[in-house]
């Protein structure tokens, strides 16, 4: 067809070359043209490598209800920073989301078939049961598993793979309780009310790192009475009473929404006004939702190691809407969303500074949490809505120059109350 | 019901399981491929084969106290939390090899199952649920407020890996042998027993308790006992789960676990040993199919959203237990002996 005669490679099976004669051309036209088209193409330095991460998620447990605020907004940064960091750097992060139902079987079976699959370079997790199931095995697998939330007393030790943007809501809390009592003035220690539940170990460990907290600075927080009640209690007004009667300035609750209600009801039962302080989990948005509105949680506060979700311009609040805007994040500016923002950022970041350190190609879950260590994670590389994260081998969490912001409600507005709030040195418990 | 030609002509003959050359070899060939699966199958289906055989020695446990003795048992994964936490404290501190730790774990629940098995004999039904129930909540309490040094409270405990002549049984492959090595010698464990006089004396006081105690059995003991064993079963399984995760916390032992073990039994078949394997698979692998697919759908049918897709999974796993309760109440092996007493009458009607 072409007019060129056929020749036949030693290493072209006779079909092959039978099939190139019947159009009539030859194995070396073939090689010519395959070589013209390479020194044509793009240059390797174009190319993007491609990573995995994983996602677990909870989308049939007992956080189903937060899933889909929370994994859109984990996606949204992802995709955006492919967009416009990895696409400078050839690093593209691909991402699968697997449903562990918040149990600890289900993620332990999850987890062979996600490492032989995607062989990821991080995990992003959703809570406890994954730290269970995955803690012990992650050092072996090489894999760090990077979470949303705060850490965990239980889990403080040295030279994890688990890792917290985020220390303690013992920590979180303490660090609002000695603002109030800055607030409040006076040298006398601020008397405090914790209320707690023995239902789930994380929720008796907040409590614990709080008394451990007041027993080592007892010039500082001293505690009334650590009420131990059920996950979802219908009323709290003999104990609410006597914690008032001992003169608490401050009740603590960082279990959850229900419990937030139920004191809040038996406090506007005995006509008493006490500030409640709560975490980003049962923080004041949910809680005054389910108490039938936001005014009814006035004067009360939120505290963690997080932006807020108050309607001020800041730089978090813009990255959200450009993530709304250009990379179809449709779930609500909230604390949920925050979280998934929160979590997606340092694990991009971090993932970011593996790549600088160690370059595009053979990336690997040792060498992104060997670059979480190295370098911390300016609170601008996150846009605000992270203080500057500064891991190191010693705990999971930061441990050194850790912040909370503080929002409260006033005149029915959600504002913020402070931020940058210093969180004092707190002992293992 | 034996296939055509097939006559016990002993007592031992009689007794037996496998009856026929061709079980021999069928199971022969199971047994083969189970050992061989971890060369044939993707490292996911390993992982889910060790829960799956970890489940199978707490439901089978369950299967005798339920199943065969008729004691509502709603407290089995506090027992097998027993046996975890005695593994982990074991191990971790006293650095006791596996060997002597799985044994004593399932010692430890069926003692603490024992005491719960006391109150079967005052008691039954709906009331013994509540009693059982009762065990969860002890069981979590305790572990919360006792010393923090003595169980570790709410920190849990962090367990070392299994070793066996100094090599660590880490992986998923080892760990799918150590489980399927002690699900084999439990399942025999179970086989003997429930034919057994203990095995007849259960299943005496599971139809009429009063007559079975006219009969000459101790029913008190047959009662008690049942729960005994069941705890032992949760134990192993327990210690079993403590060297799979590495790590045992009060939060992996919960009453919605005891609800699952429970709906195992029934859709694989009350009263049933094989019932009780077979409850396992279908429920494990309906959840593992669900678990596996959803990501995918949700992937590529992304007009249906990633919540609705997750959620209708679930309602399927419900709906699909659901489904078993109403069509086939006696469970599968119920339908399993028909489907095979069917066969061997054939041509004629069964």
């Amino acid at each position: 067809m072409f007019g060129i005669e056929c020749h036949m490679s030693e290493a072209t099976g006779p079909r092959t070359a039978q099939w190139l004669r019947h159009f009539g051309v030859s194995v070396r036209t073939v090689a010519a043209g395959l070589t013209l088209g390479l020194a044509v193409s793009p240059p390797l330095a174009n190319a993007q490598t491609t990573y995995h991460l994983a996602m677990l998620a909870d989308y049939s447990g007992p956080y189903a209800d937060v899933t889909p605020f929370f994994v859109p907004a984990r996606v949204a940064v992802v995709d955006w920073w492919n967009a416009e960091v990895g696409a400078k750097l050839g690093v593209k992060l691909a991402y699968k989301t697997y449903d562990t139902r918040y149990d600890a079987a289900q993620t332990a079976s999850l987890w062979p078939g996600i490492k032989s699959e995607l062989r990821p370079i991080a995990v992003l997790g959703l809570g406890g049961p994954d730290v269970a199931a995955l803690g012990q095995r992650l050092p072996d697998d090489q894999v760090p598993l990077l979470m949303p939330s705060g850490g965990y007393g239980f889990a403080w030790k040295p030279d994890s793979w688990v890792i917290n943007p985020r220390p303690t809501n013992a920590h979180e809390a303490i660090a609002a309780i000695k603002w109030l009592k800055a607030q409040r003035g006076g040298s006398q220690p601020i008397k405090i009310a914790i209320v707690s539940s023995e239902a789930s170990p994380s929720y008796l460990d907040v409590a614990r790192g709080i008394e451990r907290y007041a027993k080592d600075n007892p010039g500082e927080v001293q505690i009334v009475e650590t009420i131990f009640t059920d996950v979802q209690p219908t009323d709290l007004t003999t104990q609410i009473r006597r914690v008032a009667r001992a003169g608490a300035e401050v009740i603590s609750i960082q279990t959850n929404t229900a419990v937030v209600v139920a004191t809040k009801r038996a406090l506007q039962a005995l006509g008493t006004k006490i500030p409640v302080v709560t975490t980003s989990h049962n923080g004041l948005l949910t809680s005054g939702k389910a108490l039938g509105g936001l005014n009814q949680m006035e004067g009360d506060y939120e505290a963690y190691g997080m932006a807020t979700a108050s309607d001020e311009d800041t730089p978090a609040r813009r990255f959200y809407e450009k993530l709304k805007s250009e990379y179809k994040l449709a779930t609500p500016w909230n604390i949920v969303s925050i979280t998934g923002i929160a979590q997606s950022l340092y694990s991009v970041r971090a993932i970011e500074h593996a790549v600088k350190k160690f370059g595009v190609s053979g990336l690997t879950g040792a060498k992104v949490r060997d670059a979480l260590f190295a370098e911390p994670i300016r609170s601008e590389e996150t846009f605000g809505i992270l203080p500057t994260l500064k891991f190191s081998k010693e705990a999971p969490f930061p441990v050194e120059g850790l912040k909370v912001n503080i929002a409260t409600v006033k005149s029915g507005k959600y504002i913020n109350a402070a931020s940058n709030v210093e969180i004092p040195l707190v002992s293992k418990w | 019901m034996d296939p055509a030609g097939i006559f016990a002509i002993n007592y031992a003959q009689d007794r037996a399981i496998v009856r026929t050359a061709k079980q021999w070899l069928a199971l022969g060939i199971f047994m083969a491929a189970l050992a061989a699966l971890p060369f044939i199958v993707h490292p996911r289906l390993i992982a889910v084969a060790n829960i799956m055989l970890i489940s199978a020695i707490v439901v089978v446990g369950l299967q005798i106290c339920t199943g065969y003795a008729g004691q509502v048992n709603l407290g089995q994964a506090a027992f097998m939390g027993v046996g975890a936490y005695t593994a982990a404290v074991l191990a971790s501190r006293t650095e006791l090899s596996f060997f002597l730790t799985v044994p004593l774990a399932g010692i430890a629940a069926a003692g603490f199952g024992f005491v719960f098995g006391l109150s079967a004999t005052r008691i039954k039904g709906f009331y013994l649920a509540l009693t059982t129930i009762a065990a969860q909540f002890v069981f979590q309490f305790a572990v919360l407020n006792l010393p923090g040094y003595w169980l570790g409270g709410s920190n849990g405990v962090t367990v070392p890996p299994a070793a066996l002549f100094g090599h660590r049984l880490a992986s998923d492959i080892s760990l799918f042998y150590l489980c399927l090595v002690t699900a084999v010698i439990m399942i025999c464990g179970a086989f003997g027993i429930v034919r057994s006089r203990f095995g007849r004396a259960f299943i005496a006081v599971r139809d009429d308790d009063v007559a079975a105690g006219i009969m000459g059995i101790n029913v008190v003991a047959t009662k008690a006992t049942a729960f005994l064993v069941a705890a032992f079963y949760a134990g192993v399984g327990g210690a079993l789960w403590a060297y799979l995760l590495r790590f045992v916390a009060v939060d992996q032992f919960t009453l919605f676990s005891s609800v699952f073990f429970i709906a195992m039994i029934i859709v694989g078949g009350i009263g049933s040993v094989v019932g009780a394997l077979v409850g396992v698979f279908v429920i494990r692998a309906i959840q593992e199919i669900i678990t596996s697919v959803a990501p995918e759908l949700a992937a590529n049918l992304t007009f249906l959203g990633g919540d609705i897709v997750f959620a209708s999974m679930n309602v399927f796993l419900g709906g699909v237990i659901a489904l078993f309760l109403i069509v086939e109440p006696k469970g599968l092996m119920h339908r399993w002996h028909i489907l095979k007493s069917a066969y061997r009458l054939w041509p004629f009607p069964y």
